[in-house]
């Protein structure tokens, strides 16, 4: 009998160790969301640069663990003030899809510092403490890190609560997270207690870090990406800005992953995190353990900032016309290659900017559109035989179609929920894919794709798929310009500024959002299904969240909405990190700081929302 | 060090004389041939690029110093760093084939990448030697493919021979790497294990940025195996076999030789002891070119080197072997390559393609022993009780 339960034990410990990890984050981005209404994507960068400190205290000056805890403490509440007085700070009140993206590239700077400094390899970080097993159960044991780790979350979380509720600062916080106006009305200085609350969330995730790092005794500067998707997931768990829910949202996370693999194996791990996230956004959109009520956003306005869009004039538009139109000419076949990147991310980034610009759901998961029309057509085509010309835009069918399927549980949301959501929905279908061996060939992947061609006219040399792809880019862009001036436009945009208005008007913001994906999800399909016949080779990597993110970030850089931005977005951001090729590893680091800069200087995007 | 005298050292290492060099050398002035590589220098896969570039510019220091060049004409490469994005591997691909200086290509990492790239290659007719593409696919896109990747259809039989018959594994549980490599891998251990008699008692696949591992070795625990085979590189290898000692798992474990690296000792600490393995590279291997490689590595870097830079040291070798012998255009080195034999090489003692599949065949391992924190000649004991 106890036999039996003894794996589930284990299991119980681990999930519970991983758990207070994943709530140090989650409290962090809690305390942050809660003055700044901002989900702070460096959190991650935060979490390894405390464990890279951790490194050099522990194991490169060799000081006692105590003195190295106090170190990470204090190094990274500074790097937490340094973002907020640099990063978040300069675009207050602006929109805080700007500051959101800031905060990515932050954390992409932090990353490659790190990268720079202490190279790739992955490090070993010793504890220094006595490797003592003790046995809670016949077969089941506990070790002195997993207890550190314990006490230290729960340490730091009494801590917090008995500062928040107990002293005048941590009044003047609270007072700050329920009415920033209000509170400055009477005297608190707000922008101070926002340093404080970076402070504060950046020195637990260092702390995070730093343990995490002792605990598998293994860092490297790429355990960023996933200590902030694991924040994020459990901050949202627990309901955003609650601290008592990140807590409980951590360690409900932890557990049920931890179960989750004792079931079904490993590689189905994030699966369970984010099926967990989708079924609190949809049921319990304000945390799994927060009364509903007080609406969790301000529903409209806020999220993105709105200006008027700009006009090229006519001149300009030509020109630009001409030399896209003679760009392969110039027998450049590598200048012709970016242009076809170009042309790809930019119908990806029009579909978005649809989505999320004219309809105002902020997608965090366009990826997953891609993945789903460049999986039909290379199936199609190499399975069934059917041809190329005819897969393609079947692809862009079925993206349409699963796509607005899938996303539709995340039409009541708004805000950050519809971007978390949507993530989580992609990375879901990530998963399917690699999961799913017997259609997709999982984690061997699909191979010998048959090239872009018309019936026997092979058309997979760089200058006949540019044109394919700029053809496809025009007319997606003039069908959409066409949708834009319509009646329909108009309700898009009256669904997004007001959907409580416009749904007294007898619009139904469901049935809108819904045509908005299935022609979004179209284009993006459509994206896909060319770049899989392009490589001729796809697996689950190929499109994954790094590429939503920078679909995003093209969408938001152009101006929310717009379509010339878009395209302009997408001509920047993948000209850039080829014109920073020469600076070699430095180049994402360049490449952040423009980032960084660009939305700092026009946070409204480069053209303008519309 | 001075670079005069490391030059020197090195040189001695490869039994030759400073003077020879000195005669031999490449000339500066003489128009460089050019090879490109395409590979991640940012990234979250940074790591194996940095470790690549170790390798080729050890391999460099060689070709053109010791070796005089090709035919007096210094070797040199373009790294452009991919990310391990294909789409930017795409672009570099087209920027590599329109570069007529460019005469051969070498990676990318990951068979994401490499393969996207591939059509390109193959259209623009340059040859992508993809050194670390072990995907079964990988050299199909065509004849400009060509792979000296090591052959998990060569490893796994003699992971095996090592897991079963040697150590003595009966009902061994596998973890693995749920990747197109980890997939290959384990697929190939099964048959080759089932083959010797040994019943595979449980399969567990994990993701590339899995750290932890605890559930997993639980699950593994639970079908009662009496030994552990990892499939794995040597960050998450080192990982498994820490997490493993700590839950007081004692059971025997065995992998595949991608965990052979100094990192793995260091991460594992003293889990990594009574850690079996085999490895086609061994620095302690007396065979001289692996003795000269293990020796520069360290002279130049101050560390050993691990499997990943003697990977690229070999590719360049093998790259300027072939420019040398069969001529310095993209045509004679498609050609050469599947007539050269003999290159010496750290991985495989010598070189040769099998024309048909593209690849390499008959790497050999050696039976490794992890004992008191250093890799050791394994001397052949059972390990499984009863």
């Amino acid at each position: 009998m106890l036999s039996a339960l003894t794996p589930w034990i284990d299991y119980t410990v681990n999930g519970l160790v991983i758990g207070n990890i994943y709530a140090l984050l989650a409290v962090g981005l809690a305390l942050i969301f809660g003055v700044a209404d901002l989900i702070n994507f460096a959190v991650g960068s935060v979490f390894s640069f405390g464990a890279y400190i951790g490194w050099v205290c522990a194991a490169y000056l060799k000081l006692p663990l105590p003195v190295t805890i106090l170190v990470v403490i204090l190094a990274s509440a500074l790097l937490g003030i340094v973002i907020e007085r640099f990063g978040t700070r300069p675009l207050q009140g602006r929109s805080r899809i700007a500051a959101l993206l800031v905060t990515i590239g932050i954390g992409l700077i932090i990353d490659q510092l790190l990268q720079i400094i202490f190279s790739p390899d992955p490090r070993a970080l010793p504890s220094g403490l006595p490797d003592r097993r003790f046995t809670i159960a016949p077969g089941a044991t506990i070790g002195t890190l997993d207890l550190l780790i314990a006490g230290v979350g729960s340490a730091s979380g009494l801590a917090l609560w008995l500062f928040l509720s107990r002293s005048r600062i941590g009044w003047a916080i609270r007072a700050t997270a329920q009415d920033s106006e209000a509170a400055r009305q009477v005297g608190i200085f707000t922008d101070r207690m926002n340093m404080l609350v970076f402070a504060l969330a950046s020195s637990l995730g260092g702390v995070g870090g730093l343990l995490i790092g002792m605990y598998y005794n293994n860092i490297d500067p790429s355990m960023s990406f996933n200590a902030t998707l694991k924040g994020i997931v459990a901050a949202m768990v627990g309901g955003l800005g609650s601290l008592p829910g990140a807590i409980i949202g951590g360690l409900v996370l932890g557990l049920t992953e931890s179960y989750g693999i004792g079931i079904f194996g490993a590689s189905y791990r994030d699966l369970f995190a984010f099926v967990i996230l989708l079924l609190v956004l949809v049921f319990r959109p304000q945390g799994m353990f927060q009364r509903a009520g007080r609406a969790p956003e301000p529903l409209t306005g806020t999220f993105i900032a709105w200006s008027r869009p700009l006009r090229l004039p006519r001149p300009v538009q030509a020109a630009i016309l001409l030399v896209v139109l003679v760009l392969p000419l110039a027998g450049q076949p590598y200048v012709t290659q970016i242009g076809i990147n170009a042309l790809i991310y930019g119908l990806a980034a029009m579909s978005l900017t649809l989505v999320a610009g004219t309809v105002g759901q902020v997608s965090l998961g366009h990826a997953a559109l891609l993945a789903i029309g460049g999986y039909a057509s290379a199936l199609f085509a190499a399975n069934l035989g059917w041809p190329v010309a005819l897969t393609i835009p079947l692809g862009g069918v079925v993206a349409a179609a699963l796509g607005t399927v899938l996303i539709y549980p995340a039409f009541r949301m708004s805000g950050h929920y519809v971007s978390i959501a949507s993530m989580a929905i992609a990375e879901i279908v990530a998963l399917v894919i690699l999961n799913w061996t017997g259609l997709t060939g999982g984690s061997m992947g699909l191979s010998g794709i048959p090239p872009l061609a018309i019936g026997p006219i092979d058309l997979s040399d760089a200058r006949s798929t540019y044109y394919i792809c700029l053809g496809l880019v025009i007319v997606m862009a003039l069908l959409q310009a066409r949708l834009l001036r319509s009646h329909l436009g108009r309700s898009l945009r009256a669904v997004r500024d007001d959907a409580i208005a416009a749904k007294s008007f007898g619009l139904s913001p469901s049935r809108y959002k819904m045509i908005a994906f299935l022609f979004g999800g179209f284009g993006a399909g459509l994206a896909g299904a060319i770049s899989a016949h392009l490589f001729s080779y796809i697996d689950s990597n190929t499109f994954g969240l790094d590429l939503s993110i920078l679909v995003l970030t093209i969408v938001i850089l152009g101006g929310l909405g717009n379509i010339a931005g878009a395209l302009l977005g997408a001509v920047l951001l993948v000209a850039l990190p080829e014109l920073f090729r020469e600076v070699a590893q430095y180049r994402e680091l360049v490449y952040g700081l423009a980032l960084i800069l660009l939305i700092r200087f026009r946070p409204q995007g480069l053209l303008g929302t519309a | 060090m001075t670079h005069l005298s490391r030059r020197a050292a090195l040189c001695a290492g490869l039994g030759l004389g400073f003077n020879a060099v000195a005669g031999r050398a490449a000339r500066a002035d003489a128009a460089p041939v050019k090879v490109g590589v395409s590979g991640p220098l940012t990234g979250p896969l940074a790591q194996y690029g940095a470790q690549w570039k170790r390798g080729f510019d050890l391999a460099l220091i060689q070709i053109n110093g010791a070796e005089g060049g090709i035919h007096g004409r210094p070797l040199s490469y373009d790294f452009e760093d991919s990310q391990n994005d294909p789409r930017q591997a795409v672009a570099i691909a087209q920027k590599f084939v329109a570069d007529p200086a460019i005469l051969v290509e070498l990676g990318d990492f990951s068979s994401t990448t490499s393969m996207a790239a591939s059509p390109i290659y193959q259209r623009g007719k340059l040859v992508q030697l993809g050194f670390t593409n072990s995907h079964p696919r990988f050299t199909a896109t065509g004849d400009y493919i060509w792979s000296p990747s090591l052959s998990q259809a060569d490893e796994q039989p003699q992971l095996a021979d090592l897991a079963i018959t040697k150590l003595g594994f009966k009902r061994p549980a596998v973890i693995h790497l749920n990747t197109d490599w980890g997939k290959t891998a384990t697929d190939l251990f099964t048959q080759a294990a089932k083959a010797r008699g040994a019943t595979i008692v449980d399969s567990e696949g994990y993701l590339p940025d899995e750290r932890d591992f605890r559930s997993t070795l639980t699950r593994a625990v639970q079908a009662k195996p009496d030994g552990l085979v990892l499939e794995s590189y040597y960050s998450d290898g080192a990982l498994i076999v820490r997490q493993a000692r700590e839950q007081g798992i004692t059971l025997p474990i065995a992998a595949v030789g991608s965990i052979y690296s100094p990192k793995f000792i260091e991460l594992a600490g003293n889990a990594a002891n009574g850690i079996y393995t085999e490895s086609e590279f061994f620095p302690a291997d007396p065979r001289p070119e692996v003795q000269a490689f293990v020796k520069s590595y360290q002279d130049k870097y101050q560390s050993a080197p691990d499997a990943f830079a003697a990977f690229a040291y070999d590719a360049l070798i093998l790259t300027a072997a072939v420019l040398r012998q069969y001529g310095t255009t993209r045509q004679e080195f498609q050609a050469g390559l599947s007539k050269v034999s003999g290159v010496p090489s750290v991985i495989f003692g010598t070189i040769k393609f099998d024309p048909a599949t593209r690849r390499v065949a008959g790497a050999k391992t050696t039976d490794i022993e992890v004992v008191n924190g250093t890799f050791s000649l394994f001397k052949g004991q059972t390990a499984t009780k009863g």
